[in-house]
């Protein structure tokens, strides 16, 4: 709620088009420290969201019957998702080994991601860099150290050197592969979820913030104040959009985690 | 989408004059540290706890499953046995069925031919000693005649001949019209 406090105070409604903060990152970086620790808002909503994670799989697995309650069923299809469709389906039956990995981030990325369309958070902590960006990187040495370690020296060289292509053609296309494997992989998995978060957070903060000071401002700005109803309709419509994004984005990450390891794995294909 | 457009000069301005920018796309350094230990924590807990539990579901419910299709399988094959059983036992009813039918059959065929046999026995015994009735009948009736026909002869003749006839005489005549009846 702090974002929009500030908006609220800060917002020259008469003359301004939308209710933007004066430095974008009013709506992402957080200073102020709690309870008197080094511990900032987004520090103790990446806690919160471990220990959802924790809570999830834990009630999810504890006093199981054979015939399991509605959220334990929930949570099974979820894991069994992650299990059998992107550890097993993409990796093959080795994949199983990766499953508690491939668990991890898909569930701590996805309660981060819907911080974001949580009412009294409405922060996605994905939309700070530090958690793709750490994530990415995990991803980028398990499948570089798996690739070697499956491989050897051959992962590297039919990466430079793809024997699949005309000679004509190998070292553009290696040269392209190298960067692709080891420069452009970790970066567009760590950009694409950020800047999906960072994105809906924008757009929701704006829309729902403007059409909130503009319709309770409809007395001075009656035109204004009108056009405040649609903004809000329109961010509540992204609201659910981002809803979907959310769970998307998760699963994507996740989803290339996996085809990742699996080229390690299984570099021939 | 016109909010974007509107809200990308101000990012763009923002960015130009100070850190904003960049303060957003840089990792913090402090919620870096934050982010590894919190997912080291999840990842944890996932690895030691959660993927052993969610394999031992797993597993319990393939228990259950196979449990339930091996019930299935062993009523099945209880069923197809009892069938097979009642099938049998049938058929034995069946063949005991004939049989004693067979059995009745034949033991009636013996009667009915015991009965003829005894019927036409007694039929014959009854014939015989109808035979041998008329036979007796017969005889005595001969005898009576015979007698008779001694004593009206003697009485005819006596008339007829008066005290003519000597003794003597009477008695020749009489037992030779004896002998010719004896003859007869």
């Amino acid at each position: 709620m702090e974002p929009l406090i500030l908006a609220v105070e800060e917002c020259d409604f008469v003359n301004e088009p939308v209710c933007a903060p004066g430095d974008v990152a009013e709506l992402f970086v957080f200073t102020d420290t709690l309870w008197g620790t080094p511990i900032t808002r987004t520090i103790f909503l990446i806690g919160l969201a471990a220990l959802i994670v924790i809570a999830l799989l834990y009630f999810g697995y504890r006093n199981r019957q054979p015939v399991p309650t509605k959220f334990q069923a929930m949570m099974d299809s979820v894991t069994g998702f992650v299990r059998d469709e992107v550890a097993i389906g993409i990796i093959g039956p080795e994949g199983v080994k990766y499953f508690p990995y491939l668990l991890s981030i898909f569930l701590f990325i996805l309660v981060g991601n819907l911080f974001e369309v949580t009412p009294l958070i409405n922060f996605p902590i994905t939309s700070r860099m530090a958690i793709p960006a750490f994530l990415a990187i995990v991803t980028y040495l398990i499948f570089v150290i798996v690739g070697f370690a499956k491989n050897g020296f051959r992962y590297l060289a039919d990466i430079v050197w793809p024997r699949s292509v005309p000679v004509a053609m190998r070292p553009l296309v290696g040269i392209i592969e190298f960067v692709s494997y080891f420069a452009i992989r970790p970066f567009s998995l760590a950009v694409r979820l950020f800047a999906n978060m960072v994105a809906g957070h924008v757009m929701l903060s704006l829309l729902l913030v403007t059409g909130f000071i503009f319709v309770v401002n409809i007395g001075e700005i009656p035109l204004k104040g009108s056009f405040g109803f649609a903004w809000f309709a329109l961010g509540l419509g992204i609201f659910l959009f981002e809803i979907m994004v959310a769970v998307l984005q998760a699963y994507i990450f996740t989803l290339l985690s996996a085809v990742y390891i699996q080229t390690s794995v299984h570099p021939e294909h | 989408m016109m909010v974007f457009a509107q809200l990308l000069p101000i990012a763009a301005e923002e960015a130009e004059n100070g850190e904003g920018g960049l303060e957003i796309l840089l990792p913090a350094t402090s919620e870096l540290i934050a982010g590894i230990i919190a997912f080291a924590i999840v990842f944890f807990f996932v690895w030691r706890f959660a993927v052993p539990a969610i394999n031992r579901a797993l597993e319990q419910r393939q228990a259950a499953i196979s449990g339930q299709i091996e019930d299935a399988e062993k009523a099945k094959a209880q069923a197809e046995s009892l069938l097979a059983d009642y099938k049998a036992q049938l058929a034995d009813a069946r063949n005991e069925a004939n049989r004693i039918v067979e059995e009745a059959r034949q033991d009636a065929e013996q009667v009915r031919a015991d009965v003829i046999a005894k019927a036409d026995e007694e039929a014959t015994q009854i014939r015989s000693k109808a035979r041998e009735d008329a036979t007796a009948e017969k005889e005595r009736a001969l005898a009576d005649a015979r007698s008779q026909v001694g004593d009206i002869s003697v009485d005819l003749a006596g008339r007829i001949v008066g005290e003519s006839l000597d003794p003597q005489a009477h008695r020749e005549l009489i037992d030779r019209y004896l002998a010719d009846l004896e003859r007869l």
